[in-house]
Order: structure tokens, then sequence, then C-alpha cells
């Protein structure tokens, strides 16, 4: 690590928990942030933030205005570009010393095994999309690939947040059921801003292995209501008939 | 029946499955997440998970935007 790097990260790696060790993994890791959205706006900085060495960041829409109560990734000045486009140029002004890569698709089952088997694999997937079936193709790659899927979802005040690890907890789709009704699309931002923030601090235990399944968010669904700020969460379990997940043996 | 449905206090009849639950409370969310006593209940179990005395149960409607 530079001298630089070692200044830039000093007040964590002065955490016991993470330590110059612990800042060389992250400086090894590679991340694929899929969305470039409200959530993705407040994951992708804080993981860039903490040095998170390669941010592969997906998304195939164009910055709108109505994006920009929440998404703050993007500005006015990025109003009509790629989301990505805006997205690493804001990344790297905050961090330009780690690699961003901008992937301008709509994730499908046809293009995910490629984008994780980019050229520094990735070890974690971090949800920042707003859609089921995005969803289920990050699932499913998440258990091929035997790499973590940090789920976050947020609607109006509120936000979801649960880590999804093969062979250790249920898989997305064992607890999160295709909707049968349409999301209404009311949001504040910071309801984006809470939500993102406990997935990128997620990653970040993952990534270095810190504390216990139960410590990090693993076969827990947090639940965040921001009208009476109340933070729960509710215990999770394999669906043994889950059909995506059932094959795979929970390493106990 | 004594429990706490959403963080208040209801009475509710004995013998009560989540299914009567959410008849009962008119839960119109059809994606809706039922949690007992802090456990997660798949929703092909609401018929034969019986409510039981003193039961904190909440109805949460997911939140899938991003």
């Amino acid at each position: 690590m530079l001298d630089s790097d070692t200044r830039r990260y000093e007040r964590q790696i002065i955490l016991p928990q993470i330590g110059s060790e612990g800042q060389a993994t992250l400086g090894k890791a590679s991340v694929l942030i899929a969305g470039a959205g409200g959530l993705g706006s407040i994951s992708s900085l804080y993981l860039a933030a903490a040095g998170i060495g390669h941010i592969l960041i997906a998304d195939y829409d164009h910055v709108e205005k109505s994006n920009l109560n929440r998404q703050v990734l993007h500005s006015e000045a990025s109003l009509g570009i790629k989301k990505v486009e805006s997205a690493e140029s804001r990344i790297k002004g905050l961090n330009s010393s780690i690699k961003i890569t901008p992937v301008q698709k709509i994730l499908t089952a046809d293009n995910i095994d490629s984008i994780i088997d980019d050229v520094d694999k990735v070890d974690i997937i971090v949800d920042a999309c707003d859609n089921y079936k995005t969803r289920q193709v990050l699932n499913q790659a998440s258990i091929r690939h035997g790499i973590p899927f940090v789920f976050g979802g947020v609607q109006g005040f509120n936000g979801m947040v649960s880590c999804f690890v093969p062979r250790r907890t249920p898989c997305f789709e064992c607890i999160i059921k295709p909707p049968k009704k349409k999301a209404d699309k009311g949001i504040i931002g910071a309801a984006a801003g809470i939500t993102a923030s406990i997935q990128a601090m997620e990653t970040i235990k993952l990534l270095l292995n810190i504390g216990t399944g139960a410590d990090r968010l693993e076969n827990r669904l947090l639940r965040i209501s921001g009208l009476d700020m109340k933070i729960k969460s509710i215990s999770l379990e394999p669906d043994p008939d889950c059909p995506v997940c059932r094959h795979h043996v929970i390493d106990n | 029946m004594n429990i706490e449905l959403n963080g208040l206090k209801e009475k509710i009849p004995e013998n009560y499955n989540i299914n009567n639950l959410i008849d009962l409370f008119k839960e119109g969310d059809p994606d809706l997440i039922v949690e007992v006593n802090n456990r997660y209940i798949f929703p092909k179990n609401y018929k034969t998970t019986m409510i039981m005395e003193n039961d904190t149960i909440e109805f949460i409607n997911p939140n899938l935007g991003g």
C-alpha cells in the first residue's frame, strides 16, 4: 500500500477489526453493485471511500430529473447522460486509486456470469436494483458462483436488508416471493441512504469476515421503519422446497 | 385470546391461524410478509401456523424499490 493510501484509510486501519491486513484485503476485493439509483448511489460511495479495489457498477438507464431526490451519485449536470458514466465520474472523484468498471447493461441470466467472471472475479454482489426479475438473476448467480448477495430494498420511508450467503443462509427467493402487485414508487431519499449504508457496512464485514454470521445480517431480515423510527430484525430459515437453493446443503 | 399485532394489543378468537388473522384484519397486501415472535413464516405455512396467547405478530409490506 502506498503512503498516500495509508493516510487516506488511517481512520479505518486503526480499527482492530480492519488493520493494514484488512485494508489490503479490501484493496484486492471486487464488488458488483447492481444499480446506480437510490441504493447504488450510497453503497458505491461508501465502498469506494473504504478502498474496495474494484467496483463494477451496472445500470442501463440515463439520469432523469425525478432521480435527483435520492440518487445523490448524480447531479443536475448529469441529466440525460448514462447513469454508469455519471457514477464512474463521481466515484473516481472520491477515490481515483480504485478501479471502476461501468456496465451499461440490463443484468440478465445471459450476461451475469461473464460480468461476475470479470478479470477480477466478483467477490460480492450488492443489490441496488428496483425489480424482482433482476434480483432473481442476481440471487441465482450468487448461488452458482458461491458468493454473497447483499439484498436491499426500499419504499416510502422504509427499507429492508439481508445478507444471503450460499450454504450459510436461505436465498433471496426462499424469503421474498414474486410480487403480485406493482410497488408504489414513492420514496424519501434518506430511506435509501440508511438502507444502502447498512448494505455497505455488511459488505465490508463479509469481505473481512468480521464477526459471526449472527453479527452480520445472515439468517436475519432487517426492517427499517422510518416513520416511527424503529429497526427490527426477523429470523430467517431456508425454505426446504425452494426451487433455487434447496439442493445446496447448509453448512453449520 | 390476547395478542400483539403490529405493536397494538388485540383480542382474537381461539384456534386462529395466520390466514384467519389476515382475513380478520382485512390485510389486503398479497405480497405480505408475516412474522410471529420475530420468526419469518413461509406463506405456505399460514394455514398450519396457529396463533397462541401472547404471540407478537407483525404484518410487513415488503420494500422492493431501489
